[in-house]
């Protein structure tokens, strides 16, 4: 269609009665494919223009119906029903098959949508109440959980790393003359065996 | 399958719709049998044209053209009334104050 388009552009450019650029404003269109009567049109006033309509876009014409006219300019398109490329028959053999339709047969406004890559209509296996009582159901749970859990912590318990002898006094940048003041030292892992080695030095000591 | 609901945006398909077993008057057949009409005849004249051995050019569907022409050419049909000035000023005039406000706060606070 694109291509259409800018074939007309460029035989006006170089055909045009007028030279140049005006010949683009002058809505020359190609006498090759559809007449104005084929063409999408104007909302539909009177009840011959509807059916005329109707017989343009291969319906009958007590199922046409335009879309209702509020400006935004769909003219005489008529309102198919809203139901995605999914919900047709995969058994029927269409036209064209991946798009599950037929040749000449209307095309919805929104059919770029409701191809079978896109947005499905075709009804749900659980029902729309269910589905929502689980799916907040779940994301509140999660939400309150992760909330306690920040609420009230719980790991192992853990303490700041300590080095022995000066517990780095001199590469903290202590001065090198005076005493590093004592630390507190919690005793965590080799407690036992410290114990234990105390009491064999305090043991050795006894006669 | 009797209490069988559908979701609210989705549609009950057409062999799960009782009216087609219950409801079947003579307009409905009637209207029925048109609609097949209109489908044989397109469905022929696309075969007659798919099976052509002389044709050399692919074929043209005119529902396409239609529909493309339909949605690329809005602004024929297109009017100012209350909900369209109100779309278009919504999607195409707020934003550009309020980016312009977001963007100017949000710069003068990170220097």
């Amino acid at each position: 269609m694109a291509a259409v388009g800018f074939r007309n552009w460029a035989r006006a450019l170089s055909r045009g009665k007028q030279p140049g650029f005006s010949a683009l404003l002058s809505q020359v269109r190609a006498a090759s494919g559809p007449s104005k009567g084929m063409l999408p049109g104007p909302y539909p006033k009177t009840p011959e223009e509807r059916a005329a309509a109707a017989k343009k876009y291969n319906m009958r014409a007590e199922d046409y119906e335009p879309i209702p006219d509020h400006g935004e300019g769909y003219g005489d398109y008529p309102q198919l029903p809203d139901r995605s490329q999914h919900e047709r028959d995969p058994w029927y053999s269409w036209d064209h098959p991946d798009l599950r339709r037929n040749w000449g047969e209307p095309i919805h406004w929104d059919f770029d949508m409701f191809i079978r890559n896109r947005v499905d209509t075709s009804p749900s296996p659980v029902d729309w109440h269910t589905m929502c009582k689980h799916l907040f159901g779940f994301i509140g749970f999660m939400m309150l959980m992760f909330y306690l859990g920040e609420k009230f912590p719980s790991y192992q318990p853990v303490a700041p790393k300590q080095y022995p002898y000066s517990s780095l006094h001199l590469e903290r940048g202590g001065d090198p003359e005076k005493q590093p003041e004592e630390r507190e030292r919690t005793n965590v892992a080799g407690s036992k065996a410290k114990s234990a080695a105390e009491e064999r030095h305090a043991e050795g000591e006894r006669p | 399958m009797a209490d069988y609901r559908e979701a609210p945006l989705a549609t009950r398909p057409k062999t799960l719709d009782p009216a087609e077993y219950f409801n079947l008057s003579l307009d409905q057949r009637r209207a029925e049998e048109e609609r097949a009409g209109l489908r044989a005849q397109l469905k022929r004249q696309y075969q007659m044209q798919l099976n052509n051995p002389h044709r050399k050019e692919l074929i043209e569907d005119p529902a396409l053209t239609r529909w493309v022409y339909a949605r690329t050419n809005p602004y024929n049909h297109f009017r100012a009334t209350k909900k369209t000035s109100l779309l278009g000023g919504l999607f195409g005039v707020v934003p550009l104050f309020v980016l312009y406000y977001v963007l100017k706060t949000d710069r003068v606070w990170m220097r």
